[in-house]
């Protein structure tokens, strides 16, 4: 930006909105109702300046580079009946105090919803930038017009500076409508936040919002910040998807959070996901989809890696690489025979560390620790805490291996009881 | 708690109307709650008082006030629930947004002082009602004011709700202690048939306190947001209309006991009082001992349940209008404004019974006046919010219910400003 014999500075819209307009003749034109900016660009330019008339308290939109000056009060060349035209703003523009001012945004850099007080511009030659989003409780008094006596005191008392709590525009993402999440989508800063923070975001907001939010993700970040969600959340948040986008964001989610997630559906609409997932994922899901969710063969998943005793570790490692991509645990390693009863297990480090050709029968520890099928969770957080393992393999009546617990699946189930 | 939750999936994937009646109830018993909890908690410490002095002192002549008090409490917070549902968002939420930072900076000052004046008279109710049980206030109210903060503080929140849901039963010891007092049914039935106004200062008053006491500032922003926090939408918004319907029908069942009990023995026998404990003595030897335990039980009750929710929902509202984190899932260093607040409005309120020559009944008579100041601003600020087509799309109040609700937010003001005239001069 061409920056002129002007200094840049600050301003806050607080300051601008209210103040009076003036032509070039100093004739009161009007008082500024808002401002117009482009949200699209990253630091977005003021483009116009709406007014209520003075003369017939009509509510007209003004270029902004008609503005000549913005120092305290607007000065405007004389103006002609066409300069002033009736509110209607281009795609990409919106009113910024209509659109933000006391409104909720998210915070992406630490992860937190806030409320903006104010906006701060930054004032370069006659242009205004959107740089800064105020949400301290500094920028609240100068809204209420307290900020001067509550400065005054605390300096007094307590030797205190309070200062502004600003948030770079790069950072917020603006949540008020859902057209404003669809307008930042090129540049959707939400996806900067980690899953688990995005769900907690989620589920702080109000409904309407929460749905735009999520679906402004992508299929993999939905996915993630899916399985952090309330269980009671993510059953509203899938209902108001279509079969199809449901389905893609669910695959994408490890097997035992999507059966849980499905099983909480009502049942149609579970169904109608259920035949437009892909075929195999779908038959997994159903599989952990029969088992009662508190027990054994709800918290289960099955994907997981199984081999024959005598494969040798090369090879095993081989398979590891090509189907890690789709398994939820890879860390340990079941040996089975033909009837599917476990033989042994490994861990991953057991197998980077054993000679190539070694068999895995050669290496595996064969006192395994299992779980049957229909044992309750409580039982199995006992057997986590005593044989302190990642993971537990589920066996079925039979003694055969039907899925593995991850300790992480169970977390979620005493994790709200420790402490308490 | 699995359990539950997966019961209400089912019964809100299936419970819609029409199909099988005991759905239809299961989704109905999921989803009650707030308006009854509300409705509950606003008959506090004060709401009994006044009931009491209203028995008291005009015997069954009042009775008939409660036939339009419930009417006015179903528009009022029908509109509400019906905000919170639509919008998702809190009342102090939709305010701040749409009358910005100025207007809801001060609002929220004044609403917690005169939140702070309700809990002040919630402990005082508590400190009251374990007195005639023997008990020192100096015991009394910081043991309840610890119980209460841990309550909250330290318990989960869910748990806290049902716990308050239970509660709501022990209203059910003024129905009891109504029909020790061996009523003559014909003669209240009367008293229904034939409205009696009389146009004295006294008789007046009372009437607008009833009205006051029925209608406070809190409770619209308490209900919003605890329907918020159900996280329905607008198909199951009629379970939530039921719910407040059924709350607000309660309320004026409690209080009609209360008000007869009274009548029919302090007032027939000309004993004056003063206060809620005053009432549940003076009605041992009128009515015999359990009667007057069952009513001081119902005060306690009532008390400690209006203590515990005041100061939360209070620093609920603060927070969500000025953005500051509030949740109960957060640590406290995480949302230190809200654990401040509710900390600081517990035990300054606490605090301040146990301070000696504590004008309290001055504290509680100001902190109506307050209250019936900032009612009318609040209902305003509702009314056109409600009739926001941007928050409410076709939710918005049908003309008759805007004539209905105008009328009564009308009556309303002229009515609190009314009584602040009154006891002003």
């Amino acid at each position: 930006m061409a920056v002129g014999d002007e200094p840049r500075s600050f301003i806050f819209l607080s300051a601008i909105l209210g103040s009076r307009v003036f032509d070039s003749e100093g004739r009161a034109v009007g008082r500024v109702l808002d401002l117009g900016g482009n949200i699209q660009e990253s630091y977005p330019p003021v483009t116009h300046v709406l007014l209520r008339l003075e003369k017939d308290n009509r509510v007209v939109q003004l270029p902004w580079r008609k503005v000549e000056s913005s120092n305290g009060e607007l000065i405007v060349p004389s103006l002609q009946p066409e300069d002033l035209r009736s509110p209607s703003l281009a795609a990409g523009e919106l009113f910024l105090k209509d659109a933000l001012l006391d409104k909720q945004v998210v915070d992406t850099d630490g992860a937190k919803i806030r409320r903006v007080n104010d906006l701060q511009f930054l004032k370069a030659h006659k242009a205004l930038y959107l740089v800064h989003v105020d949400v301290g409780f500094h920028g609240l008094l100068r809204r209420v017009g307290l900020q001067r006596p509550a400065r005054y005191l605390l300096r007094k008392l307590f030797d205190y500076d309070m200062t502004d709590q600003l948030i770079s525009w790069k950072f917020v993402q603006p949540l008020s409508s859902p057209d404003l999440l669809r307008l930042t989508i090129a540049h959707n800063r939400l996806a900067q936040i980690h899953p688990a923070d995005l769900a907690d975001i989620i589920e702080e907001l109000d409904i309407h919002q929460r749905s735009a939010v999520f679906r402004s993700l992508d299929v993999e970040t939905a996915a993630e910040t899916l399985e952090e969600t309330d269980p009671k959340i993510q059953v509203s948040l899938i209902q108001d998807l279509d079969m199809a986008n449901a389905s893609d964001i669910i695959e994408e989610m490890s097997l035992s959070e999507a059966a849980d997630l499905l099983g909480d559906l009502p049942r149609d609409k579970a169904e109608g996901i259920l035949r437009e997932m892909e075929q195999e994922v779908a038959e997994d899901v159903k599989e952990l989809l029969s088992h009662p969710e508190e027990k054994a063969g709800g918290l289960m998943t099955t994907a997981f890696l199984r081999f024959a005793p005598a494969t040798r570790a090369d090879e095993a490692l081989e398979t590891i690489r090509r189907e890690a991509d789709d398994m939820d645990l890879i860390y340990y390693l079941y040996a089975v025979d033909g009837e599917e009863h476990i033989l042994g297990v490994l861990s991953l480090r057991d197998l980077l560390t054993a000679k190539p050709e070694t068999a895995l029968a050669d290496i595996m520890d064969t006192r395994v620790i299992s779980v049957d099928i229909e044992e309750r969770k409580d039982r199995i957080a006992d057997d986590f805490a005593k044989y302190g393992i990642m993971a537990i393999p589920v066996v079925d009546a039979d003694e055969r291996l039907k899925g593995v617990i991850l300790f992480k699946n169970l977390l979620e189930v005493v994790a709200p009881k420790l402490g308490r | 708690m699995a359990d539950i939750h997966f019961g209400v999936s089912r019964a809100l994937r299936e419970g819609l109307p029409g199909k099988k009646h005991w759905k239809t109830l299961a989704l109905f018993l999921a989803l009650v709650g707030p308006g009854i909890i509300t409705s509950n908690v606003d008959n506090d410490a004060g709401g009994i008082t006044t009931y009491s002095l209203a028995g008291a002192d005009y015997g069954l002549a009042l009775l008939w006030t409660l036939i339009p008090i419930t009417g006015v409490l179903i528009v009022i917070q029908e509109m509400c629930a019906r905000m919170g549902v639509i919008s998702g968002k809190g009342l102090s939420d939709l305010i701040r947004e749409r009358f910005g930072a100025r207007i809801t900076f001060y609002l929220m000052i004044v609403l917690f002082l005169a939140n702070l004046g309700n809990a002040i008279s919630n402990f005082a109710g508590v400190a009251a009602s374990l007195e005639i049980f023997g008990v020192s206030r100096y015991a009394s109210v910081p043991l309840s004011a610890a119980f209460v903060w841990w309550l909250v503080v330290k318990g989960n929140y869910k748990s806290v709700e049902k716990v308050f849901l239970y509660a709501c039963v022990f209203y059910l010891s003024y129905i009891v202690s109504g029909f020790m007092g061996k009523p003559d049914w014909g003669e209240i039935g009367a008293s229904f048939l034939r409205p009696e106004i009389r146009l004295e200062k006294g008789f007046l008053t009372m009437a607008v306190g009833l009205i006051g006491t029925t209608v406070a500032p809190w409770m619209q922003f308490y209900l919003q947001s605890s329907v918020v926090d159900k996280g329905l939408k607008a198909e199951n918004y009629q379970y939530i209309r039921m719910d407040v319907i059924i709350g607000s029908v309660m309320v004026s069942v409690v209080a009609f006991f209360i008000i007869m009990l009274c009548a029919i023995t302090l007032f027939q026998n000309g004993v004056r009082i003063e206060s809620a404990k005053d009432a549940a003595q003076a009605l041992a030897p009128l009515a015999g001992e359990y009667c007057a335990w069952l009513f001081a039980f119902g005060l306690l009750n009532a008390s400690l349940f209006a203590a515990s929710i005041l100061p939360i929902s209070t620093s609920y509202t603060i927070c969500e209008a000025f953005g500051w984190e509030s949740s109960l899932n957060r640590k406290f260093l995480e949302a230190p404004q809200f654990y401040g607040l509710y900390s600081l409005m517990i035990f300054l309120s606490a605090g301040i019974i146990l301070l000696p020559d504590m004008p309290l009944i001055g504290i509680m008579f100001y902190s109506q006046v307050i209250n019936g100041a900032i009612l009318p601003v609040i209902l305003v600020f509702m009314l056109l919010l409600v009739n926001d087509k941007r928050i409410m799309g076709k939710y918005v109040n049908g003309r008759l219910m805007n004539c209905i609700s105008w009328l009564t937010v009308a009556v309303l003001s002229v009515l609190s400003l009314g009584l602040i005239v009154v006891s002003l001069f």
